[in-house]
């Protein structure tokens, strides 16, 4: 069985256009346990029913925003192990800074296309 | 199979539309004097994400435009540029270009570059930003620890597969996560591994040379840290010893490293210190009783959070003393509240170490949550609201069978009878509730026609909407854009005075139109209103003896004068610029106001300005209407148009020839027409006494009475259209079906009032009818 058949993967969007794009890019992977959230709160409470490998977050979200969501989920036993990729329209060095001191294990800079997520989740996860 | 990638493009446009929205309603606040930062920054986000979304579909224009006004928002996020007035007005135009491109790109059109260039050069001019070059980030994927790259055969799942049924949430609906509140900013934050190391040197420490803050350099070196010092046995500067040092700190590093590690960090010191070191899980509360704010020596830390002030948080007090597990995940619904509650300490005397410097975490001020919705396609209500109709169809019939079986009013049946009709009504009543929108996307768009207008005409013009959230049809607030985009145009072009007169007659230079929506009495009234110079009504009496419409010696009323505006014919393009009052089209505006079962009034005063009030049914899917009979045949009349009722006498009913009579009401002649014949069910009566006739009143004044053989009832009944099967039938609106089956024509009684009076005309003047 390949990974793609075995790994979850949440995506956390404002947009759910973004979320779409996301989650019709790991379909064309092959990668069908897909979940997703609105906002950073409902991802969590969704991670507590409905555990993953992997959480693909926007940053800029209002209320919680992509960083403040991966806090969450490093401070929380259960979810510290989550695998985290950021999706960011501005690559600034502080967040990509503020990224790595969180915990985050890769980012990727909007726009991108199927092969760029595909890559930067395979650099997380290994192949898929 | 549809294409996923069109229906993802569809709904990124659908999802514009809202963001432009909440773009417009950012900077309406902004321009109203707001400065809240998390209004700015839904301005920015709105921009940043149609930018995100266009450049996935490759949309360059738009992706383009997005990121000079995301650049320039980002400014005014950052606190480098305030934007004043000026700055405001041309951030509108930002947005409207930016809607523009939207929809070019959904159309596949384009938006010349003439238009979206001089925007951009005064954008840049004005916020002067420079185009930030990208600089290159490095940046090492971290491969997650889970071995995912094994098979695991069969169905065995993952056994890596983290538990996360026991997440502790404190209500994820609740509140957002909020770093910035005054608890978290002393906790830590990645909890993920970690020691909270309690250092307090002796004496000694500092006779044998060491330095606190190279050893706290070294534990930084580890992972993450954030310091707190104890302060509080320092004494008072006269009685202090510098060679004892009095301070201690709290050192929580976040690190991945043993404890073996950390604790050779403090190798060289040992014995010369009292040291704790605990995992971080299981981490005690800071030790001391209280703390000051300054540490001088301390260098500058890796930026965790922003640096506030932070309140004491006096150890002996649990009940605000957060555990690091519960920590993060606050509930914080007014941020700014628990920073005072957190303090019941009198002294505010305590700073986390944290250094300085902008972070990535900002303060959210009142996050706006959206509201959960869905999207429905509309055929799909539509469908639901014909049901609906079926339903209150059904009922009717229910209630005349039970009626004609005689049931006393009281049976079981009769009653609940009534309750069905009651659960009919507010089944009805939420299903339009559903095709019911705010009229704000309405009002938003009326503020870029009155920048526009404005602007093309030289006045300084503010639109001042009210009532926005104001539910309407969605069918009549897209059917509304035309007729209130003329309006205000005209309010803008006619209704306001040039800048110079508005001074000279002592009036701010800045001239004014309000739009406001509200629900009265079943019906939407929209009022547009100016507070320019009203109607000139010699001039608009002039005009129209000039073009013939009323005779040179008629006797109008200012009512009347201000209603021949709505006249057909009144004024033509090219006389606009030399009539200072308006009509420029009103009757165009007139007759798709009435097309939406509106009615439309207008009222000036001279010198201070004029209202035009629209008045509109709730929805068009179910009408008031009166039900009557005539020749055998039951037809509707919508209630909106019905005057009075008459009881038609000798005295009221004066016949002007062998076809032609008219009814004499308080004073006045109305002609009298009959319904059957002018329907063609029969030829036109010989007289009309005792007959009854519905006064049909219409917006211009013009009234005329239809005869009818009597007056059956008075119900909603649903609007079924008759357009799509036999096109327009001139005098007939619509179809319905009432309770006994029978299918009735609805009466659009305008129409038939203005067939009529065009036969009619000649033999009897209009000014016979408003004079």
């Amino acid at each position: 069985m390949a990974l793609r058949d075995q790994l979850r993967v949440m995506v956390v969007d404002d947009m759910s256009t973004s979320r779409g794009l996301i989650t019709n890019a790991l379909d064309s992977f092959g990668i069908r346990n897909v979940a997703s959230a609105g906002d950073g709160p409902s991802a969590l409470q969704k991670l507590a029913t409905t555990p993953v490998h992997l959480v693909i977050s926007d940053y800029n979200m209002p209320g919680m925003d992509g960083l403040q969501l991966l806090h969450a989920l490093r401070t929380n036993g259960p979810t510290r192990g989550i695998g985290f990729l950021l999706i960011t329209g501005r690559a600034d060095r502080e967040i990509i800074d503020m990224g790595k001191r969180l915990g985050m294990n890769n980012f990727l800079k909007k726009p991108f296309d199927p092969n760029g997520l595909r890559a930067a989740i395979e650099a997380i996860v290994g192949k898929l | 199979m549809s294409d996923p990638m069109a229906e993802i493009r569809a709904s990124f446009f659908i999802e514009c539309e809202e963001l432009l929205e909440s773009l417009q309603d950012g900077l309406q606040l902004m321009d109203d004097g707001d400065t809240d930062p998390e209004t700015i920054n839904i301005v920015f986000r709105a921009v940043h994400s149609i930018k995100g979304g266009a450049g996935a579909f490759g949309l360059d224009d738009l992706v383009h435009f997005a990121h000079r006004f995301e650049t320039a928002m980002d400014e005014v996020r950052a606190g480098r540029f305030q934007p004043d007035g000026e700055a405001i007005r041309l951030f509108f135009t930002c947005a409207d270009v930016l809607g523009d491109l939207v929809r070019a790109a959904r159309d596949d059109d384009a938006v010349s570059s003439e238009v979206t260039d001089p925007v951009l050069e005064k954008l840049e001019k004005l916020v002067g930003v420079e185009e930030e070059s990208e600089e290159e980030l490095d940046f090492t994927p971290a491969t997650l620890s889970l071995d995912l790259s094994l098979d695991f055969g069969g169905d065995a799942g993952l056994p890596n597969l983290p538990d996360l049924s026991d997440l502790p949430m404190a209500g994820a609906d609740e509140s957002p996560l909020d770093l910035s509140s005054s608890e978290e900013a002393t906790e830590p934050l990645v909890a993920s591994k970690g020691f909270t190391v309690f250092f307090k040197p002796e004496p000694a420490l500092y006779i044998s040379g060491n330095e606190p803050l190279y050893l706290f350099r070294a534990l930084r070196d580890l992972g993450d840290l954030a310091v707190t010092c104890h302060a509080a046995s320092l004494p008072l500067l006269d009685s202090i010893d510098p060679d004892i040092g009095h301070l201690s700190w709290t050192l929580t590093v976040h690190t991945e490293e043993s404890e073996q590690t950390v604790r050779e960090v403090f190798e060289f010191v040992d014995g010369l210190c009292q040291l704790d070191i605990t995992p971080l899980a299981a981490a005690p509360v800071a030790p001391s009783p209280a703390s000051v704010a300054v540490v001088p020596a301390l260098p500058p830390l890796p930026p965790l959070v922003q640096p506030e002030p932070v309140a004491a948080r006096p150890a002996p007090d649990p009940a605000s003393t957060a555990t690091p597990n519960d920590a993060p995940v606050t509930a914080a619904p007014k941020p700014e509240a628990p920073q005072e509650e957190a303090s019941p300490a009198p002294v505010k005397s305590s700073a986390t170490t944290t250094s300085e410097g902008t972070t990535p975490t900002k303060t959210t001020g009142t996050p706006t949550q959206p509201r959960a919705t869905v999207r429905v396609d509309l055929e799909r209500i539509d469908r639901l609201v014909n049901l609906v109709g079926e339903l209150v169809i059904n009922q009717a019939m229910l209630s005349q069978s039970v009626t004609e079986a005689g049931l006393p009013p009281n049976s079981p049946v009769s009653t609940g009878l009534e309750e069905f009709l009651q659960l009919t009504r507010d089944i009805q009543e939420s299903v339009m509730m559903i095709r019911a929108q705010p009229i704000k996307s309405l009002f938003q768009r009326m503020g870029r026609i009155v920048r526009e207008s404005s602007a093309s005409v030289g006045k300084e013009v503010r639109l001042h909407t009210d009532g926005e959230n104001t539910e309407v049809d969605k069918t009549v607030i897209e059917r509304l854009a035309d007729p209130l985009t003329h309006m205000i145009r005209n309010a803008v072009d006619h209704g306001l005075e040039s800048p110079e007169k508005r001074l000279a007659v002592d009036k701010s230079r800045e001239g004014h139109v309000t739009l406001t929506a509200q629900h009265r009495s079943g019906r939407i009234v929209i009022e547009v209103s100016d507070d320019g110079a009203g109607i000139n009504r010699e001039r608009v009496k002039a005009k129209a003896i000039e073009k013939g419409l009323i005779p040179a010696e008629a006797q109008l009323s200012d009512g009347d004068i201000d209603n021949l505006l709505f006249l057909p014919g009144f004024s033509t393009a090219q006389e606009i610029s030399n009539l200072s009052g308006r009509g420029v089209g009103m009757d165009v505006v007139k007759s798709s106001i009435q097309a939406l079962g509106g009615r439309i009034a207008i009222t000036s005063q001279e010198g201070k300005g004029t209202t035009f009030s629209i008045s509109l049914p709730l929805t068009l899917a179910v009408l008031d209407g009166m039900v009557v009979r005539v020749a055998d045949e039951t037809l509707v009349v919508p209630l909106n148009a019905i005057l009075e009722t008459l009881t038609l006498t000798d005295d009221d009913v004066k016949a002007l020839g062998p076809e032609t009579h008219v009814v004499q009401i308080r004073g006045g002649f109305v002609p009298l027409l009959d319904l059957g014949a002018e329907l063609g069910y029969r030829p036109p009566q010989e007289s009309y006494v005792g007959g009854i006739a519905l006064l049909i009143g219409q917006e211009d004044g013009n009234r005329a009475a239809l005869a009818v053989d009597a007056i059956e009832d008075q119900r909603q009944v649903v609007i079924k259209g008759l357009e799509g099967s036999y096109g327009r039938v001139p005098g007939i609106a619509a179809a319905t079906i009432l309770g006994d089956g029978q299918i009735a024509l609805i009466l659009d009684p305008t129409d038939l009032v203005s067939q009529a009076s065009g036969r009619t005309r000649p033999r009897k003047p209009q000014h016979a009818l408003v004079g």
